[in-house]
């Protein structure tokens, strides 16, 4: 008995000996190259510096992840996992959203302006092997420029000219990035998560002939054991258990600390919860089992009644990124002489007609009803985060709108126009016609089950209605709108939505003529009119400089000239974003549209702390 | 059951005839599987075609992917191949390499895409369950309504039954967790609603406390699942057993003076089981795909949910994958309560 007592005891012991091995990585003292973040200092004037500990809980709408790979992932269900494992040289700043350096530690741009150089930190990996200039190098070279890999990243990095910038080594610490030409926008794509080489390379075909080709799209799977992911970020995954939870654990490396010489994360584990129905997150939340939610402007009446008696804040912020949008087809029945639609088509390219449809859109009505108030008017391809938005008054500046574009709801305003271009009610029976006497009547579509969409298109039905045009409201599948959209010549109106970001290059396969979404016009890839073309020119002289205050001049022309003269997309309204969030959480107002459009922020989750004991 | 007086085959000659029956009945059964299975595949896949757009069509209106990257996806994918010709090749996969594909999402085969975690066990526990107390609970009811026919509990448990079937399983499931949430305020005891377990159990051990919290979160799956199956069981088996003792033999066993209880248990309950056993065999494909609505709401971790993704998804093989398990199961099924029902009634042969 004492035998085995004695046995029990050693060999738990052991156990305690190589947990306690474990527990004891990281770095010894803090390293040289650290990353401090000055809490309560600039640029994080809101926030304080906190304490270690404690487990925070969150939920995840959806299906959860589908890879733990980063370069080959497709959506926000598994990237906002890689996010939080990995790191690039460039990060966007958590409360302004500026592009700030974060693995990099510095960068100098040449004097002609075509080469960068990076001075890379050096700090671990999150299983303690150094983190150097090779590991940039594989990330670019061998991974995201490999034909093989199949990977989103790689045309946001194809400069105008098609060409890629060449990445290349200087010493273990050192890199340089050189391109043909100048391309700002180059700085948010360098925000491209960093892959370990040391990991990683022995499953690259062009690096180990011995793997198939292809081999890496399927690495870093949900098969993987979690102990084999290494990372640079704040949290690595520590364990998943398929449509309940993802268990991140903080990195022993992680290279941010606070002004007190704490290693950030201030939380030892992040635990997600993975649930498939926002009415059953917004209970969890309500039940105390997570502690930050973004919420829908939907739910915000409930929870703005709880909020003394459970201890927590709604917040409503800011616009998000993201454009909600009416459009008709200029080219509908392109090509098929059928004099019916080419009567219709003449109308819809008719710049009057569309200023008509922009007058008689209702978007108070919009913001009332669809988003109990929580919205603001939108009239520019920009969204308002955007330091490029055109309702600044500088690069990053304050939003007056002073230079705003945008035409007042006034459907007398709207049925004179109609007026001027011929459209009029001949037989009085509160259609127009056109002038041969067939009413005007077209088709809206929309995605059916997308109830914020759908609300847009009856409001949209109303207001049109009421300066005489009649319009058929027809939901169809998401993927056959898709194919009607992408069609060109088949779809008469569309009410849609579009995801956006900081950088308004990030539009130009919208809203570039010769962009595969230019779903409103195709046919200007051959003959764009005049304002297309300067659009285009614009678009090359945004990118064509690093200086932001110069950029912004062309970008504000290009916004004034798509909101008077192009009018593609008749722009409805900006959500705002609403999130809440349990008192004893400290720092959550890093929680922000900027970097997190959709969700409590991926990027900033190392600042998060509880308060309670 | 041989070596009873009601037994069909009292001598053991007799029953070796019957195994060997039973045997090639099922191999032949078995075999006829196969041709069905390929002609449930060759309509499903046909199906998933007509779908409108394939798995890429999601991200087509992302801004950040030109039509290139689009067009070498596809190629990758074998999405610009003919109908027929991905068919074949998958056919071909099969019955070659018995791969039956790789998901799109995830890039793993899909059958790891489909299970992966414990999904299939927590599968069969969470709907198993659910089934045995649906079964418990209607079987000894139904008898009740039968032997009650027209009273007020016969009406009033009637009333209940088609109450839960009427309401759609993810309403109930919500007003259930939302009780929880808002009126019963869970949450200040420390308890947590839907998935598995509590925040505090989800790293922790097996034990006892652990497998209690277990209960705690799959009592609602019983409510909802087992409220909307009671209704129909309920109701066969109230019919067949006033339709049994409406029989001859039933008067012939009052007559000759036996107690009510032997007559109803004993004698009509036995035989007017029998369509039930057939219901059970037909319900067996729902241990693995059913009540994939509840299993969303209460955000449980089954192979129906998994499949359900993969229909959103449009991730084609993963759909096959599942379509294909799900068929395999119908028919096993089938042939599961064809044997029983040999098994329970000895007028059925097996031929």
């Amino acid at each position: 008995m004492t035998k085995r007592l004695t046995l029990g005891m050693l060999s738990l012991l052991l156990v305690f000996s190589t947990s306690a091995v474990v527990l004891a990585q990281g770095y010894e003292t803090m390293p040289e190259d650290a990353k401090i973040v000055e809490l309560g200092g600039e640029g994080y004037e809101d926030l304080e510096p906190g304490v270690r500990g404690g487990t925070f809980y969150i939920s995840v709408f959806g299906s959860g992840p589908k890879k733990w790979n980063d370069v080959t992932s497709h959506e926000t269900s598994t990237t906002r996992y890689t996010n939080t494992m990995f790191r690039g040289l460039m990060m966007l700043h958590p409360i302004s959203g500026a592009l700030v350096t974060d693995l990099a530690k510095s960068y100098e741009i040449s004097e002609d302006g075509l080469e960068i150089t990076f001075h890379l930190r050096r700090i671990n990996w999150s299983d303690g092997t150094p983190f150097t200039a090779d590991d940039v190098l594989f990330t670019y070279n061998d991974l995201i420029f490999n034909e093989d890999i199949e990977t989103d990243s790689r045309d946001g990095l194809e400069l105008p000219d098609g060409t890629f910038p060449v990445f290349e080594k200087v010493d273990d610490n050192t890199i340089t990035v050189t391109m043909s030409m100048i391309f700002r926008p180059i700085f948010n794509q360098l925000t491209v998560n960093i892959m370990p080489k040391h990991k990683l390379a022995e499953f690259v075909h062009k690096l180990n002939p011995d793997v198939p080709a292809g081999t890496f799209n399927g690495v870093w799977g949900l098969d993987t054991d979690p102990a084999e992911l290494v990372g640079l970020g704040p949290y690595i995954v520590e364990s998943y258990e398929p449509d309940q939870q993802v268990v991140m654990r903080r990195n022993p490396y992680y290279y941010t600390y606070d002004q007190n010489g704490i290693q950030l994360p201030y939380c030892d584990k992040v635990i997600e919860l993975i649930v498939a129905s926002m009415d059953v997150e917004l209970l969890k939340f309500r039940n105390g089992e997570t502690y930050a939610w973004g919420c829908r402007a939907s739910d915000v009446p409930i929870l703005k009644r709880e909020e003394a008696v459970k201890g927590f804040t709604v917040t409503i912020g800011s616009g998000v990124y993201g454009t909600l949008w009416f459009t008709v087809n200029q080219d509908y029945g392109l090509g098929e002489d059928d004099p019916a639609k080419d009567q219709l088509r003449e109308l819809f390219r008719n710049i009057k007609f569309r200023q008509a449809i922009s007058h008689a859109m209702d978007k108070q009505s919009i913001i009332n009803n669809l988003y109990n108030g929580l919205a603001t008017p939108q009239w520019s391809p920009v969204s308002t985060p955007s330091p490029f938005y055109a309702g600044r008054d500088s690069y990053g500046g304050p939003v007056t709108e002073v230079n705003a574009v945008t035409y007042e709801y006034d459907l007398e305003t709207a049925a004179a126009l109609l007026d001027e271009i011929g459209i009029l009610d001949t037989d009085g029976d509160g259609i127009r016609e056109f002038a041969d006497g067939t009413p005007v009547e077209f088709e809206l579509n929309t995605n059916a089950g997308n109830t914020l969409r759908e609300g847009f298109c009856l409001i949209m039905q109303e207001d049109l209605t009421n300066i005489g045009l009649k319009v058929n409201f027809n939901p169809v599948d998401f993927n056959t709108l898709v194919t009607r959209l992408l069609g060109g010549t088949i779809y008469q109106a569309v009410v849609l939505g579009l995801t956006g970001g900081d950088e308004p290059h990030g539009g130009s396969n919208v809203y570039l003529t010769t962009g595969g979404l230019h779903f409103w016009h195709y046919s200007a890839a051959e003959e764009p009119y005049e304002y297309e073309k300067r659009i285009e020119e614009l678009f090359d002289l945004g990118v064509g400089t690093w200086n932001n205050d110069e950029a912004f001049e062309y970008y504000k022309e290009y916004q004034r000239l798509y909101a008077s003269q192009d009018l593609g997309m008749n722009f409805s309204v900006n959500q705002a974003y609403t999130y809440v969030c349990y008192n004893f959480v400290g720092n959550k107002e890093i929680i922000s549209p900027v970097t997190s459009p959709t969700a409590v922020n991926s990027i900033a989750r190392d600042l998060f702390f509880l308060k309670m004991d | 059951m041989w070596g009873m007086a009601c037994s069909p085959c009292p001598t053991p000659s007799c029953l070796e005839t019957r195994i060997s029956q039973v045997t090639s009945y099922i191999v032949r059964r078995t075999l006829y599987m196969l041709p069905l299975l390929v002609i449930v595949s060759l309509i499903s896949f046909a199906l998933i075609q007509l779908m409108p757009g394939d798995y890429l069509t999601r991200s087509r209106l992302n801004p950040d992917i030109t039509q290139e990257t689009f067009d070498e996806m596809a190629a990758r994918y074998g999405l610009d191949k003919p109908f027929v010709t991905q068919y074949w090749l998958w056919l071909k996969g099969i019955v070659t390499r018995g791969d039956f594909g790789t998901s799109f999402e995830t890039k793993l085969p899909v059958f790891f895409t489909l299970f992966m975690g414990n999904r299939l066990l927590w599968t069969l526990v969470i709907t198993g369950s659910t089934m045995l107390i649906t079964w418990l609970f209607a079987i000894p009811l139904g008898i009740y309504s039968a032997t009650h026919q027209y009273k007020a509990s016969d009406h009033t448990l009637t009333f209940f039954g088609f109450l839960g079937l009427s309401i759609p399983n993810f309403f109930f499931a919500l007003v259930v967790l939302w009780i929880l949430v808002a009126l019963l305020r869970v949450g200040n005891y420390g308890l947590g609603i839907g998935g598995l377990f509590d925040n505090r159990f989800i790293d922790a051990p097996w034990s006892l406390a652990k497998l209690g919290n277990f209960l705690w979160h799959i009592w609602p799956a019983w409510l909802v699942i087992g409220t909307s199956g009671m209704a129909g069981l309920l109701r066969y088996m109230r019919g067949s057993l006033l339709d049994t003792l409406s029989l001859q033999y039933v008067q012939t066993a009052r007559a000759k003076g036996l107690t009510e209880r032997v007559v109803i248990y004993k004698h009509a309950v036995r035989n007017a089981i029998n369509p039930l056993v057939s219901i059970l065999g037909l319900t067996l494909p729902n241990l693995v795909a059913g009540s994939i609505v509840t299993a969303i709401i209460l955000n449980l971790p089954t192979v129906g949910r998994a499949y359900f993704t993969a229909l959103q998804m449009q991730d084609q093989y993963v759909i096959m994958g599942g379509l294909l398990f799900f068929s395999l199961f119908l028919l096993i099924g089938n042939l599961i309560a064809d044997i029983l029902l040999a098994w329970v009634d000895p007028r059925i042969r097996y031929d």
